[in-house]
């Protein structure tokens, strides 16, 4: 079973901003938007280009290279050319750190 | 007892430590030396690179990994699938590009074959050796990993064959991987004009899962009318990270049939290039891929064809099951002057779960106006009409995909002419498949 790891400081990333973290194996991409940390597989489900490198608006990221839309919060893909959801994972604050737990689906 | 290796990194330190220790002739250290120097310089390959796209490689750490460190005395090589029960002339294995072994046979020694280490042979061989090290084949400084490799490389296998002696029996290497061990092993195959042989590689794991990094080459060079049957089967463990720059060159009227099986390693960048040099020259390339899990492999074949009058034919064929990827990029290039020139490639894939995901892409490059090109690529599911007349004749689900998986296998099946690499491929590709609803 998955558990929380610490990836970040809330100090490290500014609201708005994303990064990728290392999370297991894995790449993510992590958000801050409004006070809030979110997570999502730092993957576009439709050519498995990396996201984050992407342009963030309020809680929408676009894929660099085809314009794919995710919705950061959910990974729920909102335009084409990509049609299938990407994977987002659970995120908690404590304290000063930012942790995530991976979520297989 | 599996041998640990100190991770020294790959680091300026640990290189000319590596130099100092080998002994080798000034020609080879000064060509390590080069390399090194191009392996500071390069970039790390990344997704902005049209050919690394498709390959995420930025879990990868050179900091993982190190020179290799020879394995504890009386470690045993892993399990060989392609040697049963075959009559062989010669055999190495390496382990951690370490030689455990060398043999062979004393006719074919003496009738001046050689068949060995190439840690030894390029310094008592350097006839041989040197014309034909990173000169007409690989480049050393195609990307960082090539560069690496042509600076560290270690427990390589020299295969060659004087002129007009036909070795009628196969030749068997392994190279053996231990857990975060490294692996940059360089197989060099000289054949002189008129000699044949056939040449069996494979590639292991001592532990089914753990890390590890192969950072390799394979030349080939064949001299006219010669003739090679190559079977290389990449079998390393599913956490092994697998980069390989292969090229052959045949020339006039030679003939070379290479078989590629894939069915190892967490993540594989493999490129693979026939260049047919010589009028009359013909290659046929076979490729059987299977893989599961989180596996992602990448192959980037090139056809080339210089000089007018040859012939190649790939085929390469791959099943994917749970959230596995296939990536495959061919390309026929036809220079200007290469008429009559006759190629086709062909890719066929078998996607046997709702996760998986491959890239397709052949290519043609013709500058010529009198040639006979074509190419083709296909990505489909199990047939679930298929299934089901399997089924009502009686078979049960999983027998059914088992038999249409080994159906679509047949045709390059069929293409290779080795039996014990038949039946290895085909066995493991039978244990590998699983139950789908």
């Amino acid at each position: 079973m998955a558990e929380f790891v610490p990836v970040s400081k809330v100090s490290e990333l500014p609201d708005p901003g994303k990064m990728v973290v290392e999370v297991e194996d894995r790449l993510v991409a992590l958000f801050h938007v409004s006070g809030t940390f979110w997570a999502i597989d730092d993957v576009c489900t439709h050519d498995g280009g990396p996201l984050a490198d992407g342009t963030l608006t309020d809680h929408i990221i676009a894929c660099p290279r085809h314009g794919a839309k995710f919705d950061i919060r959910t990974g729920k893909v909102l335009t084409m050319p990509a049609t299938r959801d990407t994977v987002a994972h659970e995120v908690k604050v404590e304290g000063d750190d930012v942790l995530v737990k991976l979520n297989e689906e | 007892m599996i041998g640990t290796t100190v991770q020294t990194g790959f680091t300026r330190e640990a290189f000319d430590a590596f130099v100092d220790s080998r002994r080798e002739p000034p020609w080879l250290v000064a060509q390590r030396r080069e390399a090194w120097q191009a392996f500071e310089r390069l970039p790390l390959p990344n997704g902005g690179m049209e050919e690394w796209r498709r390959t995420d490689i930025r879990m990868f750490r050179f900091s993982r990994f190190g020179l290799p460190s020879p394995p504890t005395a009386g470690t045993a090589s892993p399990a060989a699938l392609l040697a049963e029960d075959v009559e062989l002339a010669g055999r190495t294995a390496t382990l951690d590009s370490h030689p455990l072994y060398g043999e062979l046979g004393s006719k074919w020694a003496e009738r001046g074959v050689l068949f060995g280490s190439l840690d030894d042979l390029a310094i008592e061989r350097e006839d041989v050796v040197r014309p034909n090290l990173f000169t007409r084949a690989v480049d050393p400084l195609a990307d960082k990993f090539s560069a690496l490799h042509a600076a560290c490389w270690s427990g390589g296998t020299l295969l060659y064959v004087p002129r007009g002696v036909v070795i009628d029996e196969p030749l068997h290497m392994l190279s053996g991987l231990s857990p975060d061990g490294a692996d940059l092993g360089h197989t060099l195959v000289v054949l002189e004009e008129g000699a044949e042989a056939t040449l069996l590689a494979e590639t292991a794991s001592l532990d089914p899962a753990a890390s590890g990094l192969h950072a390799g080459a394979i030349e080939i060079l064949m001299a006219p009318r010669a003739r090679l049957r190559y079977v290389n089967l990449q079998n390393w463990g599913t956490g092994v990270w697998h980069f390989a720059h292969q090229k052959a060159l045949v020339d006039r009227d030679g003939s070379l049939q290479w078989t590629i099986g894939a069915l190892g390693s967490r993540l594989a960048k493999v490129n693979q290039h026939v260049a047919l040099v010589g009028e009359g020259a013909e290659a046929q390339v076979n490729g059987v891929m299977f893989t599961e899990g989180k596996q992602h492999l990448s192959y980037h074949t090139l056809q080339h064809h210089a000089v007018p009058h040859c012939r190649s034919d790939l085929l390469y064929k791959g099943a994917l099951q749970d959230r596995s990827q296939l990536v495959w990029r061919g390309m026929i290039h036809v220079d200007r002057d290469a008429l009559k020139t006759d190629a086709y490639q062909r890719d066929d894939n078998l996607i046997l779960s709702d996760t998986a995901r491959v890239d397709s892409i052949p290519g043609l490059e013709i500058l010529a106006d009198d040639v006979r090109c074509s190419h083709g690529a296909t990505a489909g599911r199990v047939d679930d009409e298929q299934v089901f007349y399997a089924c009502s004749r009686g078979l049960t689900r999983k027998e059914a995909i088992r038999m249409i998986v080994a159906g679509f296998f047949q045709q390059v099946f069929d293409r290779i002419t080795i039996p014990s690499v038949r039946d290895a491929l085909g066995d493991a590709i039978r244990r590998r498949v699983r139950e789908y609803t």
